[in-house]
């Protein structure tokens, strides 16, 4: 059709879109709705995991199986604490750059990322001393090892990909029209460190109430 | 295999002005082979997943072949159960994950922009990503097959059979390793469908004008988002356990019915997510070829919806024999009737529409005439396999192979090969053959019938599906031999629909913009669409734009101020379609394919050693990294 009819008329109805930005935010933005996706997508398999844990739950008569004590709240309690924390920085960081001041970005989420260490840290710490179980002793230490695997993998990537936003802040790459690369950047810490709820209240938690 | 800018005639056209050039240029795809990798425009890819998809589809149709000569006659020596486990598992592997997924994707990653009335979709590299992903897996599927190494425990691969004890070696490692990673193909594309259904429409196009067929690539692609998950992350335990001595699905400690769950509940959805796009397609066809509107837009439109969700209630009815308790097998049985009443309700608007118009009984009608019967067939067994009592005696017989076949043949592949005969002419610019495109119809439609149908009886025989010989004397040998020759039929039709597609290619009619004089958005460019898609982008005013009473789309009003010396495409609000903004697009890029390899290593690499995935994972941070890294101060989208 098109080709052919270069020259119609401009008729009163036609619209410029030419003075529209070229930029989006929020639930305006696509790309706000490919990392909603993609916490969709990964938010299913968090959703399938626990559901994958009491069903094993389910065909033992003790859980975890005897000879294996769950894992001690001590140190998870401290470092989820230390996880959360990790959100603040983010959401310092993103409520400044929504007013106009890109400068928080350059050194704020260093902040986050050394809560993020700091959690890693400390489930290494216990995962490599203070359980009693493999990830091959039995599907228990399974699916708890997938379970801390899965997420731990997670918070690698999401200081992998908070470090490169870090780096293009200092080379001044983000000016206000670029802000929802930072947003969605944040939403994507936002649903790290949430997942990681319900993965601990599973496999601390969900270890105790049904057996004592 | 990429397409060419249209505009490459001599002749001078008044109309080839300076921004069709400039258009032109900005979209255009750079040439040269190893240009080709870095190819992002929809049509391109969405073409490459269309042919690739039908590759593996030939090769899904050799291997069943194989399988028929094998069971033509009781005791045949022309291959042992060896090798028919592996090529009865990789028909299964080939036409549900290497065909039907992505060939329906390519179809929506295609047509869906067109069909929306903008410039492409709203993650051009993702999409080339998702392509790259698809195509490795296939190749390093069927490289295993070629090295009789291939995964034989069956598409569905249940543990303790496909456990590291029962199965040693690598062809079960392949299977858990490439499933993992292959899924994140069909993923991307759905995340990125959603994204562009929901923002990339025209102006006017509020949700209650969206054409049908995309209101079903919308929901199919809801579906993919909530159903591969479960999949990948299962694939994945299977391989720890396979790999690392975990024990997810080990008798000791773990449960082997639990992949069946997991797997199923992808398993199942994966039956509407490759028939809820042809029920589209149906839709479009019917439309097209009565030239009425549809009756009963709304219904059909929730049918679709509803169906997205009952379809993740059913996948227990795949495991009645499994010994789960009754109470459960009796919800998953009603859930399977309910299913029953939106799919009830949109043949019923079909009829409707069909009910006294006189319609043009061209080839891609032809094909949804031949899926009505075939699919109410299918429909038929299916009630019956639904109830438990039954599928005690049935599940492991013929009786189960001649029923999903009758509903995925009938509801999925049949609607498909009309749609390529309805699209044909957009893809290519050429007319299939009508004459051979009839006459093919009928040899598929009456092949099919007679290399199915007989299985029924085979089954109610008691004959057990997955066995790779029989023995003499069972009253099964005539049958076999039947169906065996009854297959070389079928096969015949899709090679002739094959050759159709290549001569017409060629030798076709020239098509125009809209020879079957159709009612939506991608007929309103030229066949093949240009890169670009659109030279005008124009408002759309009703349900049906190319019928609308003022004069058809021509009279429309125009958008302007969407620059061409950029990739740049409308972004418009969710509902209403009202414009919002601009949205730069990236252009051809190198980072998708690398960031697919890198992938693939992550996976594939743990066949050899567990550390190489903590490679991988930095090769993929890598590649991530110089993707969205900015380049002269382009925005990073």
């Amino acid at each position: 059709m098109s080709v052919a009819h270069k020259t119609t008329p401009r008729t009163p109805h036609d619209i410029d879109v030419s003075q529209l930005p070229d930029y989006s935010f929020e639930s305006r933005s696509p790309l706000w709705w490919g990392i909603v996706g993609l916490m969709t997508v990964e938010g299913t398999v968090v959703a399938t995991l626990i559901a994958s844990f009491f069903y094993l739950q389910g065909n033992h008569a003790v859980w975890p199986p005897s000879g294996t004590t769950p894992p001690d709240l001590m140190l998870p309690i401290l470092s989820t604490f230390v996880l959360m924390l990790s959100m603040v920085p983010v959401y310092l960081t993103d409520r400044a750059f929504k007013r106009g001041n890109a400068k928080p970005l350059a050194t704020l989420p260093i902040l986050s990322i050394a809560l993020a260490l700091v959690f890693l840290g400390i489930k290494a710490y216990e995962y490599a001393l203070h359980v009693d179980f493999r990830w091959d002793s039995h599907a228990y230490g399974s699916m708890v090892w997938l379970m801390i695997g899965f997420h731990s993998t997670h918070v690698i990537a999401v200081i992998l990909k908070t470090l490169v936003v870090i780096i293009l802040a200092r080379q001044g790459y983000f000016t206000p029209d670029k802000r929802i690369a930072v947003t969605v950047n944040g939403l994507y810490w936002y649903f790290v460190a949430a997942a990681w709820i319900p993965l601990f209240m599973t496999i601390y938690l969900g270890s105790r109430i049904w057996n004592e | 295999m990429s397409m060419h800018p249209p505009h490459s005639s001599a002749i001078p056209d008044p109309a080839y002005d300076a921004e069709t050039r400039q258009l032109e240029q900005t979209w255009a795809s750079p040439p040269g082979f190893f240009a080709w990798f870095t190819h992002v425009n929809q049509t391109n890819i969405g073409m490459r997943f269309i042919v690739t998809g039908f590759v593996f589809f030939l090769l899904g149709v050799i291997l069943a072949l194989l399988m028929r000569w094998q069971l033509a006659v009781p005791e045949n020596t022309v291959m042992g159960p060896e090798l028919y486990n592996q090529i009865f598992s990789m028909h299964g592997i080939t036409m549900m994950f290497l065909f039907a997924i992505p060939v329906m994707e390519g179809v929506a990653v295609y047509i869906i922009p067109l069909m929306l009335g903008t410039r492409d979709m709203t993650f051009p590299r993702l999409n080339a990503f998702g392509y790259w992903i698809y195509l490795i897996a296939g190749i390093m599927m069927y490289i295993a097959l070629f090295l009789n190494i291939a995964p034989d425990a069956g598409w569905f691969s249940y543990p303790p059979l496909a456990g590291a004890a029962f199965s040693p070696g690598l062809g079960l490692d392949f299977y858990t390793t490439v499933i993992t990673f292959m899924e994140i193909s069909a993923l991307v594309a759905a995340i990125e469908l959603i994204a562009t259904i929901f923002k990339c429409k025209v102006p006017g196009m509020s949700l209650n004008r969206m054409p049908i067929f995309v209101w079903s690539i919308l929901v199919m692609s809801f579906m993919i988002v909530f159903a591969l998950p479960p999949l990948v992350i299962a694939s994945l335990m299977l391989a720890l356990d396979r790999m690392a001595g975990m024990q997810f699905f080990t008798a000791a400690s773990g449960d082997p019915v639990l992949w069946q769950h997991l797997f199923w509940f992808f398993g199942h959805p994966e039956v509407y997510i490759i028939f809820i796009p042809a029920l589209g397609m149906i839709s479009s066809i019917i439309i097209t070829f009565t030239q009425r509107p549809i009756f009963g837009y709304i219904p059909i439109v929730l049918s679709i919806v509803s169906i997205g969700f009952i379809g993740f209630g059913l996948w227990v009815h795949h495991m009645f024999t499994a010994g789960l308790p009754q109470l459960g097998a009796n919800f998953f049985t009603a859930s399977s009737a309910m299913i029953a009443i939106p799919s009830g309700v949109q043949i019923f608007c079909w009829i409707a529409t069909l009910w006294g118009s006189k319609p043009r009984m061209d080839t891609p009608m032809l094909y949804v005439m031949g899926f009505f019967l075939i699919f109410i067939i299918g429909g038929l067994s299916g009630v019956m396999v639904a109830s438990v009592p039954f599928d005690m005696q049935a599940h492991d017989t013929y009786f189960v192979v001649a029923h999903f076949h009758y509903v995925l043949v009938g509801g999925a592949l049949f609607p498909l090969i009309g749609g390529v005969h309805y699209w044909y002419p957009k893809f290519t610019g050429r007319m299939m053959s009508e004459r051979l495109g009839k006459w093919t119809f009928w040899v598929t439609f009456i092949g099919f019938n007679l290399t199915f149908f007989p299985m029924h009886q085979l089954g109610l025989q008691g004959m057990p599906r997955r066995v790779y010989t029989y023995i003499d004397g069972l009253g099964w040998n005539q049958l076999n031999l039947f169906v065996s020759l009854s297959a070389v039929i079928l096969a015949l039709g899709f090679v002739m629909t094959l050759l159709n597609a290549l001569i017409s290619l060629k030798r076709g009619k020239s098509a125009g913009d809209n020879p079957w004089n159709a009612d939506t958005l991608e007929w309103a460019t030229s066949s093949p669409p240009p890169s670009y898609n659109f030279r005008h982008i124009r408002i759309v005013d009703s349900r049906y734009p190319l019928w609308s009473g003022t004069g058809g789309l021509e009279q429309n009003a125009v958008v302007h101020g969407i620059r061409s010396d950029r990739r740049e495409i409308l972004l418009t609000s969710i509902l209403e379609s009202h414009p919002e903004a601009r949205q730069p697009l990236p252009g051809p890029s190198p980072w998708p394919f690398w960031l697919a390899v890198a992938v693939a290593l992550t996976f594939a690499g743990m066949m050899l050693h567990l550390a190489i995935p903590l490679i991988g994972f930095l090769l993929c941070f890598a590649a991530i990294t110089g993707w969205i890294w900015p380049r002269s101060g382009r925005a990073a989208a």
